[in-house]
């Protein structure tokens, strides 16, 4: 009985091991048959092993070959007889097949390789093609390899290699535009998971035009990739605007960490954008500043009110006291404040009094009669709010004043003042997207960055629900997940409500956007080693499911390297770097600041009796230039 | 350009070349018209602009192709601004500065006086880049030399093109601060505006569209007694970017 096993046993080996000899000389022997074919997909699997190529681009290859193919079957019909030309065509693969080997046999090895290439080339590619992708899908599936770890070793270094080609694509002077085909190019694309496999990564305007978030801490290359949407933003609405298919843009840049840094940053931007089409930067409070007396009157008494931290509970009540002031103080006949000074020159019981007292005003008296005892105290507050806040908020200019404006927020060293700042700038932002100009003139953008030190006042659902509503888009970036908003909720909120896709550069804690990004279907298959290189036919398989961010790689992403999160699907991305111009010269030193010379000082200083100060008439010469000015 | 090539380049070249720096980039009927040329025959100077990379050419916008300097074309004029295509956002106006600084040339008492064109270009090139929101370029300067017997001998114009309108209080700021400056661009900050130092501009042109016109006369309205130094203009015929050309509208020359 035994001895029958046994012999059963030795015949099944050999069996096997007969079908496998059979197996591996029937391929040996067709690879050898078609060796043209096959040194070509030998290579091109070489290549895409080497350059951590997705089979896409061997696929590609062949089809970008194959009218070669296609012209010489032709060239080859055409030197026919009518009578046989579709055996002509058709055996014309053979024959050139022929041909090469006699004329290898022969020593003319370019001669046989011009003779074979169009026929071998496009199937060569396509067969490499196959095979890199078999070998792909059983590394993925656990199939291959001749130890248990070859999966894990070969993920890890094709992600090196691709790494390595997207470096070298974005390297290579003009491979990577700024704007193509109406879309955005951040750079080279790594690797993408659920996403199309390309070389250069894609983002069509219109994500730029609805909300993103981007994450990544400190010196992962997260100012170089906003630097580039938004110079891709600008680009791109330019054109659309010199086309008559869109509106002017307009950027709106609040960089919440202030300090020296902010300022080089701003000076970037301010290169980038000039070199991407913007006509002016506004730098915010430096070198340029906005009104909030340009505030419709109402919007100006919430803005005010909202400016100042009050508290709750018994404290609702000098908040009521305070709305009923700044409500009188605007809202006086003489019309809403133009200035800090003006404003808080109404802030007086008699000024208020003055005003209201030309009749007709009855109940505003009896409420500044209520209120009359606070008038002073709400003054105060307001005094020290606008002192420090700066002189940024009190004109002159509008947003209407530049393309891109880039406003410093000191988040670091004083919270309060950039929340107050960051809640006031928003309100003008969105009061000018409402008015007449913002709302038939503009597609706007506003970037947040590091959002996290004005969240607590500036509620980012309350931000988002408002710039959809205004047709607005919303871009904020923090450097982790903690810092997107105060609460987890409301960092859920943020990253949900990210329909243009969320950018995830290095962070240590990417978990909440693994699990934002989902998960994809895998075939886990396990088999039974037997000993070194040697596995058992025995096996199970079975679909597992796997995130599509891995956080290993996030928490290992390089510098200028990041992982793009949109509808499922994630593509990693060398993030290609924006040269600006010749940096700016310093600015000069501080002086002391001019008097404001107003037209009697002018006056003074060079009197006009006659208005043009005895100046020439310059009629003839214009009216030369321009034509008659009827007079 | 092969080595050991001759660059040969006219008078007329240079004066082209001068010009299209100056000015950021020229569209290709303005051009013609400024070399005196018909459009037609101003392509083949184009063309041997481009061949000499002193030139590059695209059609950014509606209306004719806009031409404009490369690294190279810069270098050989001896400016050192940076090579650019003109913005986009900028197209209208730059025709529309174009068109003003044509009409302006071609007037025999401009060219009796040898006024000097000072453009936008060179101005801000003189800032360095920092010009800030607060600070206003004009559109261009025109300096009248001194001169016996010339009217304007001596004086500083500053011009605006306007093509838009903005408030009647930011276009009066405007104003004010032109007439009010006594400094050059470019000057310490402390030089831009010294009481007691005469205005560096005796007037400011205004050349605007019929848009832009009422804004700019009730600005200059709210100046009082300086409004006296206000020059407006309409804009000429072909100044508008979709316009019919202005200038070397001459398709084809006998």
């Amino acid at each position: 009985m035994i001895r029958r096993y046994l012999a059963f046993a030795v015949l099944r080996w050999s069996l096997r091991l007969a079908w496998r000899l059979l197996k591996a000389a029937v391929t040996l022997g067709i690879v050898v048959a078609a060796a043209p074919v096959s040194l070509v997909a030998g290579y091109g699997v070489l290549l895409a092993w080497l350059l951590g190529w997705p089979p896409r681009r061997l696929y590609t290859g062949a089809l970008w070959c194959l009218p070669m193919a296609v012209g010489w079957l032709a060239w080859t019909g055409l030197r026919a007889r009518s009578s046989g030309l579709v055996f002509t065509v058709a055996s014309a693969p053979y024959h050139a097949w022929l041909s090469m080997w006699h004329l290898a046999a022969a020593g003319s090895v370019a001669a046989a390789a011009v003779t074979i290439g169009p026929a071998a080339i496009p199937p060569g590619l396509l067969a490499g093609g196959l095979a890199w992708s078999y070998r792909i899908y059983s590394m993925q599936t656990g199939t291959g390899g001749l130890t248990p770890s070859a999966p894990v070793v070969f993920d890890v270094r094709q992600w090196r290699r691709q790494v390595r080609s997207a470096q070298a694509r974005i390297a290579a002077p003009g491979s990577v535009p700024l704007t193509a085909k109406g879309c955005v190019l951040p750079g080279a694309v790594i690797r993408a998971v659920g996403h199309p496999q390309r070389s250069v990564a894609l983002l069509p305007y219109a994500r730029l035009r609805s909300h993103q978030v981007v994450i990544g801490t400190t010196g992962t290359g997260k100012t170089t990739l906003l630097l580039r949407l938004w110079a891709g933003f600008m680009a791109i609405a330019l054109q659309r605007y010199a086309a008559g298919s869109g509106r002017r843009p307009l950027l709106v840049v609040l960089d919440c960490k202030g300090g020296a840094d902010s300022r080089r940053v701003a000076d970037r931007a301010r290169r980038v954008l000039r070199a991407a089409g913007a006509r002016s930067t506004a730098i915010w409070p430096d070198e340029a500043s906005l009104s909030i007396w340009a505030l419709p009157p109402n919007q100006l008494i919430t803005t005010l009110l909202d400016l100042v931290e009050h508290g709750t509970g018994a404290a609702a009540y000098y908040t009521d006291v305070m709305d009923t002031v700044v409500s009188l103080a605007v809202g006086a006949p003489p019309g809403p404040p133009s200035s800090v000074a003006d404003f808080t020159g109404r802030l007086d019981p008699e000024w208020l009094a003055t005003a209201y007292g030309a009749g007709g005003h009855e109940s505003e008296l009896g409420l500044l009669r209520s209120a009359a005892g606070q008038v002073a105290d709400v003054a105060l507050r307001f005094r020290a709010l606008f002192r420090r806040l700066g002189p940024g908020l009190d004109g002159p200019g509008t947003l209407a004043d530049a393309d891109v404006w880039y406003c410093i927020l000191e988040g670091t060293a004083e919270v309060s003042v950039a929340e107050a700042q960051a809640r006031a700038l928003v309100d003008l932002l969105a009061s000018y997207m409402t008015s007449g100009a913002g709302r038939s003139g503009v597609e706007a953008l506003l970037a947040v960055d590091e959002f996290s030190a004005v969240s607590r006042r500036l509620p980012v659902w309350q931000l988002y629900e408002r710039a959809r509503s205004l047709g607005l888009a919303v871009q904020v970036s923090a450097q982790s997940w903690q810092g997107l908003a105060e609460d987890e909720d409301e960092r859920y909120r943020v990253a949900a409500s990210a329909d243009g896709g969320i950018w995830v550069l290095r962070t240590p804690h990417p978990e909440p956007l693994v699990a934002l990004a989902g998960t994809r279907r895998i075939i886990d298959t396990a088999r039974r080693v037997a000993g070194t290189a040697l596995w058992m036919d025995d096996g199970s398989s079975r679909v597992r499911h796997v995130p599509k961010l891995d956080g290993d790689i996030v928490r290992a992403l390089g510098a200028g390297q990041t992982g793009y999160v949109y509808r499922g699907g994630v593509t990693y991305i060398q993030v290609k770097r924006l040269v600006a111009g010749p940096a700016a010269l310093t600015a000069p030193p501080a002086v002391p600041a001019v008097p404001v010379w107003g037209r009697a000082e002018l006056d003074r200083a060079r009197p006009e009796p006659d208005g043009a100060g005895g100046l020439p008439d310059a009629g003839p010469l214009l009216d030369e230039a321009f034509g008659k000015e009827p007079r | 350009m092969t080595p050991g090539t001759e660059v040969q380049l006219t008078e007329r070249d240079l004066r082209g070349l001068l010009f299209t720096a100056e000015m950021y980039g020229v569209q290709l009927d303005l051009l013609a018209g400024l070399l005196g040329l018909s459009t037609g025959r101003a392509r083949p100077v184009l063309a041997r602009w481009r061949r000499l990379g002193f030139a590059d050419a695209a059609r950014l916008g509606p209306g004719a192709t806009w031409v404009w300097l490369t690294r190279r074309g810069l270098t050989a004029c001896g400016l050192r601004y940076t090579a650019v295509p003109p913005a986009l956002s900028r197209l209208a106006h730059l025709r529309a500065v174009t068109v003003v600084r044509l009409a302006l040339e071609a007037t025999g008492s401009y060219q009796q006086a040898g006024a000097y064109w000072r453009s936008e270009r060179r101005l801000r090139s003189r800032m360095a880049g920092r010009v800030g929101i607060r600070e206003h370029l004009p559109d261009a300067e025109i300096h009248f030399p001194d001169g016996a017997g010339e009217p304007y001998s001596g004086e500083c114009w500053a011009v605006e093109a306007e093509l838009t309108r903005k408030t009647v209080s930011r276009t009066a700021a405007i104003m004010r601060e032109l007439l009010a400056r006594t400094g050059d661009y470019g000057c310490p900050a402390a030089e831009a505006r010294v009481p007691g130092q005469p205005p560096r501009h005796a007037r400011v042109l205004y050349v605007c569209s019929a848009a832009a016109r009422p804004t700019v006369a009730r600005a200059a309205g709210t100046l009082g007694a300086l409004a006296a130094r206000i020059e407006i203009r309409d804009l000429p015929a072909g100044a508008a970017l979709d316009g019919p050309p202005a200038w070397g509208g001459r398709e084809a020359e006998p």
